[in-house]
């Protein structure tokens, strides 16, 4: 890259205790992409119960990767016209699989060159904005409902979606519902503080490692899925 | 995984799943695994990742909603009730190989209308007091008490898996049950509970039990002893443990209980 991205990134996913002790692979997803439409960042979920969920996790990074390149090289400007090139683009990569049996949540933030950063989501999990006002919460703590219940991909579920000005300092978290539900709700600005102040230094392999390793040694008792957590930051918040 | 595009820089995706980047990850601890010094061993010891999350398990809660109404008391039943609930609670206090932690709170309904016999705890944690048989019926109003329990996301935070009813009558009720029934049925969270229901003696109302558990797949137990009072509930008790400790605690998993005697364990 020529350019220094305005943005920087950095997750992490770890497998849970209930699949580890199953000897199944992490359902959870994530992808972290910098190009010419800006910084792209995005956690899913594949639904536990279901077939290929793991492979539904994986498409849905794909498919938003794939529909914010052709949306961009389009010059596009609405988000709806982004949103509404996802679940088409994730069919088509899951199948011959079904939606049924790939069931995932979809969460993501891209930070655009045009000057917007558009946080969406379907299902459960967390996607925040942190700026020096506070939390803008785009997915926030479950209240309603129980543990598990999620809207998917492939469930006609429509997307939460909130768009805000690019803002030096902003930080936006992803997160799954492995992270998310375990989460002190009145807690998560000093959590979104804590990886900023302890892991945004790093250099990634120290930063992946350290921030894996939280994951795995969660400290909720009985904890039992997957973890993934993605943190998308303005430079000037990384060097802060 | 060739669709990674020029001037593109994509740092990690599908995690564990890139030869590539298990290959980058090798060569990375290879190179960078900093040497175990006194700094990072306390950086370790003191991760702050504890002040952030819950320090508690998820709570599967379960909601016995008991009649002590006066006809309980006779012929051994409210006896048997209390063995049998306290046999439960022993057991689900004891299981440590959950995914969960059990909870449970027991409203009963009679005398004094219905009442929070046993605030929702953790099992472990109960100390059982028995409960007494006197008065009427006033089942209506134990489902407006269990409604207000289940949707108050204070008692039962919406971290907590799926929550469960057992409903346990030997009458007809006294007082008005439809609509507080319906609203049991309607609410957001009450709605979505596991429900089990056991009709005790031959004035037990089947048709309002059946009421309760509002799906056909479903079933009223009866019981006309007390050891079936005591197999009902170890099905119960088996029903929920293996709740808690399945892959997914908000699958519910029900042995058919046309053979209870199975259970007499």
């Amino acid at each position: 890259m020529s350019k220094r991205s305005p943005d920087d990134y950095f997750g992490a996913s770890a497998v849970g205790p209930r699949h580890r002790a199953q000897g199944e692979p992490n359902e959870d997803s994530w992808l972290g992409v910098r190009g010419a439409f800006g910084t792209l960042v995005v956690v899913s979920d594949g639904m536990g119960s279901r077939r290929d969920a793991r492979r539904g996790a994986q498409m849905a990074c794909r498919a938003v990767l794939d529909a914010v390149r052709a949306w961009h090289k389009a010059g596009s400007c609405t988000l709806d016209e982004l949103l509404g090139g996802i679940e088409p683009r994730w069919c088509s990569l899951i199948a011959p699989s079904t939606a049924r049996d790939c069931a995932a949540t979809c969460l993501f933030a891209l930070a655009h060159v045009r000057g917007q950063v558009h946080v969406a989501a379907i299902g459960d999990g967390l996607a925040l904005l942190r700026t020096q006002r506070g939390l803008e919460w785009v997915v926030g703590p479950r209240v309603a409902g129980f543990g598990n219940e999620t809207d998917a991909l492939g469930h006609s579920a429509s997307w939460t979606s909130r768009t805000f000005p690019r803002e030096g300092g902003a930080v936006v978290l992803l997160a799954t519902d492995g992270v998310a539900d375990d989460l002190l709700p009145e807690r998560i600005d000093g959590f979104v503080q804590w990886l900023m102040d302890d892991f945004a230094g790093m250099t990634p392999s120290q930063r992946w490692r350290a921030l894996q390793r939280e994951l795995k040694d969660w400290p909720t008792p009985h904890h039992t899925d997957d973890k993934t957590l993605v943190v998308l930051a303005q430079r000037e918040a990384v060097l802060a | 995984m060739g669709w990674a595009k020029y001037l593109e820089d994509i740092v990690s995706r599908h995690n564990g799943t890139s030869r590539v980047q298990a290959e980058i990850k090798k060569v990375a601890e290879h190179r960078e695994q900093p040497k175990p010094s006194p700094k990072n061993i306390g950086e370790r010891v003191m991760s702050k990742l504890k002040e952030f999350t819950a320090s508690t398990a998820r709570p599967l809660p379960v909601l016995l909603l008991a009649d002590v109404s006066g006809s309980m008391s006779a012929n051994g039943k409210i006896d048997a009730l209390n063995d049998a609930v306290q046999e439960m609670l022993e057991s689900f206090g004891g299981e440590d190989d959950s995914r969960a932690e059990i909870h449970v709170a027991v409203v009963t309904f009679g005398k004094d209308g219905a009442k929070v016999h046993q605030p929702l705890a953790p099992a472990s944690k109960v100390q059982w007091s028995r409960m007494t048989a006197a008065g009427g019926t006033p089942m209506g109003a134990a489902f407006d008490a269990a409604t207000g329990m289940i949707e108050d996301r204070a008692q039962i935070p919406s971290r907590a898996y799926r929550p469960t009813i057992i409903l346990v009558s030997d009458g007809q009720p006294t007082d008005d049950w439809q609509a507080p029934l319906k609203r049991l049925l309607g609410a957001e969270r009450a709605s979505k509970a596991a429900r089990f229901a056991m009709g005790i003696g031959d004035d037990a109302d089947e048709g309002m039990l059946a009421a309760f558990l509002a799906t056909a797949e479903a079933r009223v137990y009866r019981a006309h002893e007390a050891r079936q009072i005591k197999q009902f509930f170890r099905w119960v008790t088996m029903s929920v443990t293996q709740r808690s400790r399945s892959a997914n605690p908000d699958s519910v998993i029900a042995a058919e209980p046309t053979n209870l005697d199975d259970f007499n364990f």
